[in-house]
C-alpha cells in the first residue's frame, strides 16, 4: 500500500458530500477518496455535519397533503427487488496492477491516442454530462508536459507513477487542485510511467505556441 | 426538537414493524426541513415537495437498512435526499453533479454489520460533529449552513451577515478550518 501524502482540501470534500460538485470534478475527487481511507473519513464527518446542519434548518412550509400523499406512496411501494448490476464500460488496458477507479464505471474512456513523443492521452467522457472535460493522461518514464498555468482549475488524481512539478513530487494515489496562482511544469520520475486522471475547469493556458497546439489537440 | 435517541427509536419502529404513526413522526420532523435543505439548493417549490415526497418513500422503504451504529437518522436521511437530488438532476442533464460511489453511499444496504472500531468511530464522529457545531460562534454555524446548502451561497452570506462579498470565502474557509480545529487531530 502506498502512502498518500497530498489529499483534496476541505472545501472538495464538503462540496462533494453537500452534493454539489460539478460532476467532471466530482469524479476526480471521488478518484481519490475511494483509494484514500483517511479521506473516506473525512467525507464522512461532512456528511454527519449535513445530517447536524439539516437539524438546524428552518422548516418549510408543506403542501398540506403533504403526509397523505406520501403515506398513500408508501402503499405502492414495490417489494424490494434487487437491482441489475450494469457492466463496466469497456475500457482501454492500463498497467498491470492498476485498476480504474469505480468512479469511471459507467464513462466511456476512449483508446489511448498520441500526444506527443511518450505521450498519450484519453477522453473520458460522462454519460449524464459530455460537455464536462475530464480525460486520462499516459506520460511516459522521464518525459515531462509543456509548462503551463489554468484559467480556473485543474483537478489531478494520480492512477499510477509519480511526477514532480517544482512544489512537490505526486505519486500514485496523490491528488492535486491547481489553480491561476500555479504554473507548472510535471515532470515523471524515470523508470516508470505515469497516469493522471485530470479535470479542468476553464483553460489550461500553455506557455509556448507548439504546447498551445499540444493543449488544443485534448481540447483542454 | 426530538432528541437522536427519539428518532433512532421511531426510525426502529418503522423498520421493524412498518409503523405508520412513527413514519408519521419522520415525516413532520424531517419533510419541512428537507423541503428548506432542497429549495436552498435550487429546487422549486413543486420540486422540493416532489423530492421530499421521494426521499421520505425512500426512508420508508429502505428503514431496515438504516443502521444506527454508522450513523443518526439525519445523516442516513440526508444522504438519501441529497442521492436522490443528484439522480433527479443526472436524469434532467440541468445541472451536472455527481454523487458518491454506491458502495460508500450511506443509504447502501450494508453487506454486513458494523465492525466494532467502525461503530465506535461512528458513534463519535456523529457527537464529535455536533459538539464542535455547538461551540462555534453563531455567525460561522450560520456561514457553515449557507455555504453548506446553498446553492449560490456567497451572495447570500454577504447580505446576511453584512460583509463584503469578496471576503466571503475566506469567511467560509475560516469557519471550515475552525471546525475541523474542534473535531481534532482528523486532519494529520
Amino acid at each position: 500500500m502506498t502512502t498518500i501524502h497530498h489529499h483534496p482540501d476541505d472545501e472538495w470534500l464538503v462540496a462533494l458530500a453537500a452534493g454539489r460538485l460539478e460532476s467532471g470534478p466530482a469524479l476526480v475527487v471521488d478518484a481519490h477518496v475511494e483509494g484514500c481511507a483517511h479521506c473516506r473519513e473525512r467525507v464522512r464527518h461532512c456528511e454527519a455535519l449535513g445530517g447536524a446542519l439539516l437539524e438546524t434548518l428552518e422548516p418549510a412550509l408543506l403542501a398540506p397533503e403533504a403526509l397523505a400523499r406520501t403515506l398513500a406512496a408508501i402503499d405502492n411501494v414495490p417489494a424490494p427487488s434487487i437491482a441489475p448490476v450494469r457492466p463496466s464500460t469497456p475500457k482501454p488496458p492500463l498497467p498491470p496492477g492498476i485498476a480504474w477507479p469505480r468512479s469511471l464505471r459507467d464513462c466511456s474512456v476512449m483508446r489511448w491516442r498520441w500526444l506527443g513523443p511518450g505521450m498519450r492521452w484519453s477522453r473520458v467522457t460522462l454519460p449524464h454530462d459530455p460537455a464536462a472535460n475530464v480525460f486520462l493522461l499516459r506520460i511516459g518514464a522521464g518525459k515531462c508536459l509543456p509548462r503551463h498555468t489554468h484559467s480556473e482549475v485543474e483537478l489531478t488524481q494520480v492512477l499510477c507513477g509519480s511526477f514532480d512539478d517544482g512544489r512537490a513530487t505526486f505519486a500514485q494515489g496523490d491528488f492535486d487542485a491547481a489553480d491561476g496562482t500555479i504554473r507548472h511544469q510535471p515532470v515523471v520520475h524515470p523508470g516508470a510511467e505515469c497516469i493522471c486522471l485530470a479535470s479542468v475547469r476553464g483553460k489550461v493556458l500553455f506557455d509556448g505556441a507548439i504546447a498551445r497546439l499540444f493543449g488544443s489537440m485534448v481540447g483542454m | 426538537m426530538p432528541t437522536s435517541e427519539e428518532l433512532t427509536a421511531v426510525m426502529r419502529a418503522v423498520a421493524t414493524h412498518r409503523d405508520r404513526p412513527a413514519f408519521a413522526v419522520l415525516f413532520k420532523h424531517f419533510a419541512p426541513r428537507l423541503k428548506t435543505y432542497l429549495m436552498r439548493g435550487g429546487s422549486s417549490d413543486s420540486e422540493a415537495e416532489d423530492l421530499v415526497q421521494e426521499a421520505m418513500v425512500s426512508v420508508w422503504r429502505k428503514a431496515a437498512s438504516f443502521d444506527p451504529d454508522r450513523a443518526q437518522v439525519s445523516t442516513w436521511i440526508f444522504t438519501i435526499a441529497r442521492n436522490l437530488r443528484i439522480d433527479r438532476q443526472r436524469r434532467s442533464g440541468v445541472v451536472q453533479v455527481q454523487e458518491l460511489s454506491d458502495d460508500d453511499a450511506l443509504d447502501a444496504v450494508p453487506a454486513t454489520a458494523a465492525a466494532p472500531d467502525d461503530r465506535v468511530a461512528a458513534m463519535r464522529r456523529e457527537r464529535d460533529v455536533r459538539t464542535a457545531l455547538a461551540q462555534l460562534a453563531p455567525e460561522q454555524a450560520l456561514i457553515l449552513r449557507l455555504s453548506f446548502f446553498d446553492e449560490h451561497p456567497h451572495a447570500r452570506i454577504a447580505s446576511e451577515l453584512q460583509i463584503p462579498l469578496g471576503t466571503v470565502k475566506s469567511r467560509i474557509r475560516l469557519a471550515v478550518n475552525h471546525l475541523r480545529r474542534l473535531l481534532g487531530p482528523l486532519e494529520s
